[in-house]
């Protein structure tokens, strides 16, 4: 009993998060390029956020493989530097992270590039 | 004397010439309209020549104009023709040299084989007992990706550990255990769908998929996560569907595995074995080892608000037999939760959730946990060796757990620690855990650990 009612309340929680749609705030961040992003000792990129002049702008705006990279790869461990790996091998990795978080491929697409246009090799 | 006579002389021939002079001055009407007529004509070619000059002036004018275009025509043709030579040899001098790389180009080879993985070392001192370095793992990942689609992966835990006898006790010399933690074949089928098959890293919760040493904050894992197994042998359908273009997701998996087993082939409660039933029998026979299969899934929203900025929630379950007979179920149900409040702040945990059928009735068991992290750099205190630290805390517990004395074991417990991070991938984790449990095999101990991921 206790846990159908968890999995109602979980199922009910989801469903209403997937309805708000756009209601959500979206991503505010511009699109960064090495120079405004800042690598912390605890490997966090920080990327500047710039706030939007409109609204509507924003929620139309596509994001950038830079920013998508900081949205997923923070997610579940510490960011690894683009220039760690060559863009050969971020083609592999990317194909995993892509299974692994549920990445579509589009948005995996764009990481990509980004992670080889400033790899190291 | 002499003078006088050559003045007088003088003035003799000076009247001589005087005489004649008005003769001379008389000039005829004739003769000078002749002169006239001549002067007129001289005036004429005069003006003539002076119009002839201007002409001529204005077409040297005009000459020198062209002359000067023709000359920037030509400047312009060299300087064509320079560009053309500097290009003609820098296009040598290419074809000559090895070709610059470009990333993209690179990145089209059609296969790529690598190693991914970590590795951790501890240190433990429980209390009561002698401290002593417990752990020597190595957990390599291998990844061989076939065109642009398929991947194959692999994962294992390789762990050094004392020699033991059957009856567990010391042995002499030391046994590595080598366990394959998942093996699984991936066809990305579409832009929103992935197929999966093999040795699958389940998703219930997400715990299973982001426990590795350098991955997870603590050296060891929430009490809960024992509830429900990490791994199954089956098939997985999976996905991210975009909501918007601001990256919020929804995130799909369902699959179908052979799920947990007995390990004494009845229904007694603490014969529940969530990690055997792999397919290949101890006889070499392939069968599951009860009638039916396991399915479960995973349901996941995952909100970005803007960059380190998000919230995901996720419901997941499964549900199977258990027993050799096929009599009892197995049910486990997850609710996960992660939040990312800027590059320094983390939270997350899960609710779990499991109750199976069994000989001796239902047995219902629970547990939660939940963590928090923060990195010091937030604080911006411009000092390096306090800015590569992360403070963390946890709080988890584990309700009717299997214990030394059986089931019905209770434990909650408190760890604080801290993370100091020499590279993004090198860490070094301490942390002191405080226990409360009714078996008394649980006790407080002290963990350091050194991760590495690769």
């Amino acid at each position: 009993m206790k846990m159908r009612k968890l999995i109602l309340w979980g199922a009910a929680a989801l469903v209403g998060a997937c309805l708000s749609g756009s209601g959500l705030t979206p991503v505010q961040a511009q699109p960064s390029s090495k120079a405004d992003s800042t690598l912390s000792p605890t490997n966090s990129v920080e990327l500047t956020a710039q706030a939007p002049d409109t609204k509507p702008a924003v929620l139309q705006k596509q994001l950038t493989g830079a920013e998508l990279y900081s949205i997923h790869c923070n997610r579940c461990h510490p960011e690894r530097y683009p220039t760690e790996r060559t863009a050969a091998q971020w083609k592999t990795i990317m194909l995993h992270m892509e299974v692994r978080a549920n990445i579509p491929v589009d948005q995996s697409k764009l990481i990509l590039q980004y992670l080889q246009e400033n790899s190291g090799r | 004397m002499k003078a006088y006579h050559l003045m007088s002389g003088l003035m003799v021939a000076g009247c001589a010439l005087a005489l004649p002079l008005p003769a001379l001055a008389q000039v005829s009407l004739q003769d000078f309209n002749a002169l006239k007529d001549v002067v007129q004509q001289l005036s004429e070619q005069v003006q003539n020549l002076q119009q002839t000059n201007v002409i001529r002036e204005q077409t040297h004018e005009q000459d020198m104009q062209q002359i000067r275009q023709l000359q920037e025509k030509l400047a312009e043709t060299q300087q064509i023709a320079t560009n053309a030579e500097q290009k003609s040899i820098a296009a040598a001098q290419a074809q000559a040299q090895p070709p610059t790389r470009e990333p993209i180009d690179e990145a089209t080879v059609n296969h790529n084989f690598m190693m991914l993985g970590d590795a951790e070392f501890q240190y433990v001192k429980a209390s009561g007992q002698h401290g002593g370095f417990a752990l020597a793992d190595f957990a390599p990942i291998f990844l061989y990706r076939g065109g642009d689609n398929i991947l194959f992966e692999a994962g294992f835990d390789t762990i050094l550990q004392n020699g033991q006898n059957s009856d567990g006790t010391h042995d002499s010399g030391s046994t590595t255990s080598f366990d394959l933690s998942f093996a699984q074949l991936d066809y990305v089928m579409n832009e929103y769908m992935t197929f999966c098959a093999g040795d699958l890293l389940l998703p219930l919760g997400t715990y299973s998929e982001r426990s590795a040493g350098w991955l997870n904050k603590f050296p060891d894992d929430p009490l809960a996560v024992s509830l429900i197994p990490g791994s199954g042998v089956g098939v997985m359908l999976q996905g991210g569907i975009p909501l918007g273009d601001a990256g919020k997701l929804l995130n799909y998996q369902i699959y179908g595995v052979n799920g947990p087993s007995s390990s004494a082939t009845n229904a007694d409660p603490t014969s529940l074995d969530l990690g055997g039933n792999v397919g290949l029998k101890s006889d070499n026979t392939v069968a599951n080892l009860h009638g039916g299969l396991t399915g479960g899934g995973r349901l996941g929203l995952f909100m970005p608000f803007k960059p380190h900025y998000d919230l995901e929630l996720g419901l997941s379950g499964q549900s199977g037999e258990w027993d050799d007979a096929g009599t009892y179920l197995y049910t486990a149900g997850v609710l996960d939760w992660a939040l990312h409040l800027g590059p320094n702040f983390q939270a997350n945990g899960e609710y779990i959730l499991t109750r199976y059928g069994s000989d001796q009735g239902f047995i219902d068991q629970q547990g939660w946990w939940g963590q928090v992290g923060y990195k010091l750099a937030g604080l911006n205190l411009e000092l390096p060796a306090i800015n590569n630290v992360e403070l963390v805390g946890r709080y988890d517990n584990l309700h009717n757990a299997p214990g030394s004395n059986g089931l019905g074991a209770n434990t909650g417990r408190y760890t604080a620690g801290l993370i100091y991070y020499f590279t993004n991938t090198l860490l070094f984790e301490g942390d002191y855990e405080f226990l409360h449990s009714n078996d008394p095999s649980q006790v407080d101990q002290l963990i350091l650990q050194l991760s590495y991921g690769f």
